[in-house]
């Protein structure tokens, strides 16, 4: 015998709650339906159109729900079969073509419910991509702002005694002084400043100069000897101190870390930082500002040199300088690179400012310079 | 596959047996001992988009298990891991039911599931995530329940009203709305929800006799909090 594949649920006082499988088949003058829980018994039952109500339900409102009033009470039968529902519309008589059509209509509109719905979170989910995307600097700002200045410092100083480890420290002479005088000139200026700033000269033919978080600053001997005057060298400490002061340093950290990171910290989480940062390797030394970031350095660093009396002309000469004659290894221009309206910025910047008369450094540059370069440098 | 529930009640299990080929889904994490003929394989059903919205929207387990009798007939023991009644619905190919995240037990290899959107009202304010799984096909269905499982018989046009975080499967031939919870059932929620489904047969629909929400809560009370 022939097994049959029901195609429906019928529904009715003797049969149970979840229902009873049966295949429903359209003939000329109704439906038949056929019972198939007990195959040895197929029971069939014959309906004519004429007794027959139609419309929508179940849970997405998109069956097919057909009654009618059988001998023993009340038949409900769900359909959900497409092609089933078709042939059904088109045998059926006029009687039934109204309700065929609000039910149809009511599926059309859960179809384009659910198509809105869809739309709505597809929508959302654009939003929020978008929104990272864009707001993402807001929130790399607001994951900075979260972390303490011990905790910076904790970061940077073991970078900085790393790093200082493998070179060879200057700690006196000349040059040494020139550059503690200029930090201290530029570092009484800043107003509550919550970083207690160190300065160490490094002796290396590298034209060079950094600054780590918390506020360490590497000044090389191969950057002082191309300076033409204290000025210029104060110009560079400007910008560095400015690098820390607006936390650009932890800021790249934190971009790079990704959302992550900044999540974790402005959940309260610091210490999974550290944590996360061994892990992905970020070398501080390497860090690379953008482009803003160098603005943002340059104009503060300006405003820094005019409070501290320091003629600021001597930052955009050395600026220039360094960048149109790229001799030697000038290793601050690769984390520095000098345009042409970076220099007419910082001309046009300076130029607005009220003018005061520069205090001169006490050091002699000329002297200074010939400590370090013209002749041989005293034994560390 | 033959199905038997040992240990009816708050602890049972279900004692599965395979013939050699046969293979069922289960809830990874149900598996408890196992013949040696029946090997474990961690499959992601629906893809790796389909398991991951669900880990994701419902927090349903990232992987259904399939344990196979490959090497010969053998049985296998499932539990939930609340405690909490079994039961086993045979699909007629034709029925099919919606379940709640976490009341997915195991499965016949004839089972369908498909993780499904649920309307973004339902979702929001059904507390079930946006996605609970559609379960079909022809075979043996094994759900689980926190507490007993009560089974509510809806006859067509038949209403009741059901605290969502009692609900375990319901069949799509029902339909229902999410409504605000009148005064006197709000004063019951410990998860303060207050939202209740109205159900419309007909149909079947599982409830669970506990609330996990509520049990949750009424657990942390115990639980020292440090800080
Ligand atoms: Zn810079």
């Amino acid at each position: 015998m022939t097994t049959i594949t029901p195609n429906a649920l019928c529904f009715g006082d003797e049969f149970p709650a979840s229902g009873v499988p049966c295949l429903v088949q359209v003939e000329g003058h109704g439906l038949t339906v056929t019972f198939v829980s007990d195959p040895a018994e197929r029971r069939s039952e014959s309906v004519p159109f004429s007794g027959l109500t139609v419309s929508a339900g179940g849970l997405d409102h998109d069956q097919l729900v057909v009654k009618w009033a059988g001998p023993k009470g009340e038949r409900t039968l769900y359909l959900k079969n497409a092609d089933m529902i078709r042939a059904f519309r088109q045998a059926a008589p006029d009687h039934l073509n109204a309700p065929f059509e609000r039910a149809a209509e009511r599926v059309r509109q859960v179809r384009h419910r659910h198509r809105m719905i869809w739309s709505i979170i597809g929508g959302t989910i654009l939003a929020v991509v978008l929104g990272l995307w864009f707001g993402a600097d807001l929130l790399v700002e607001l994951a900075v702002d979260r972390i303490p200045v011990e905790w910076e410092q904790k970061l940077g100083e073991s970078a900085y005694r790393d790093f200082l480890s493998h070179q060879e420290v200057v700690k006196e002479g000349l040059g040494v002084t020139a550059v503690e005088e200029m930090a201290h000139r530029l570092t009484e200026q800043i107003p509550n400043n919550p970083y207690k700033f160190e300065v160490t000269v490094v002796k290396s033919d590298v034209v060079n100069a950094f600054a780590l978080p918390g506020g360490y600053v590497v000044v090389f001997t191969g950057l002082m000897k191309k300076a033409e005057s204290g000025e210029e060298v104060a110009g560079v400490l400007g910008h560095e101190l400015n690098h820390v002061l607006q936390r650009h340093g932890l800021n790249r950290i934190v971009k790079q870390l990704g959302l992550v990171a900044v999540v974790s910290i402005v959940l309260g989480d610091q210490q999974g930082l550290v944590g996360l940062m061994k892990q992905l390797g970020v070398e501080l030394l390497t860090l690379k500002f953008g482009r803003e970031q160098e603005t943002e350095a340059d104009l503060t660093g300006l405003q820094l040199l005019h409070r501290a009396k320091i003629d600021p002309s001597g930052m955009i000469t050395f600026f220039q300088r360094l960048s149109e004659k790229d001799e030697g290894r000038t290793e601050w221009l690769s984390t520095h690179p000098m345009s042409r309206t970076r220099a007419e910025r910082l001309k046009a910047e300076l130029a607005a400012m009220p003018k005061k008369t520069p205090e001169p450094f006490t050091f002699d540059w000329a002297k200074v310079r010939g400590s370090l370069g013209v002749q041989p440098v005293v034994d560390p | 596959m033959r199905s038997e529930i040992l240990y009816p009640g708050a602890f049972p299990m279900v004692r599965v047996e395979l013939a050699e080929g046969e293979h069922i889904k289960a809830e990874s994490g149900a598996m408890v001992a196992l013949s040696p003929t029946v090997d474990v394989e961690s499959k992601m059903e629906g893809g790796f988009l389909g398991a991951l919205s669900r880990k994701l929207l419902t927090g349903e387990k990232f992987f259904f298990q399939t344990l196979r009798a490959s090497r010969g007939p053998g049985e296998i023991l499932l539990a939930p891991t609340v405690p909490g009644e079994i039961v086993v619905i045979e699909l007629d190919g034709v029925n099919e039911y919606m379940v709640q995240k976490d009341g997915f037990l195991a499965g016949a290899e004839t089972v369908k599931i498909e993780s499904q959107m649920q309307s973004l009202s339902r979702g929001l304010l059904g507390g079930e995530g946006f996605f609970i799984l559609k379960i079909g096909g022809k075979g043996t269905l094994i759900l689980n329940s926190f507490g007993a499982i009560h089974k509510i018989e809806l006859k067509p046009d038949q209403e009741y009203i059901v605290d969502n975080n009692h609900l375990v499967a319901w069949s799509v031939t029902t339909s229902y709305n999410i409504e605000k919870a009148a005064s006197g059932w709000v004063a019951s929620f410990t998860s303060g929800e207050g939202f209740v489904c109205r159900f419309r047969g007909p149909g079947v629909v599982y409830i669970q006799s506990r609330n996990p929400g509520s049990f949750g809560a009424w657990v942390r009370q115990f639980i020292p909090v440090s800080e």
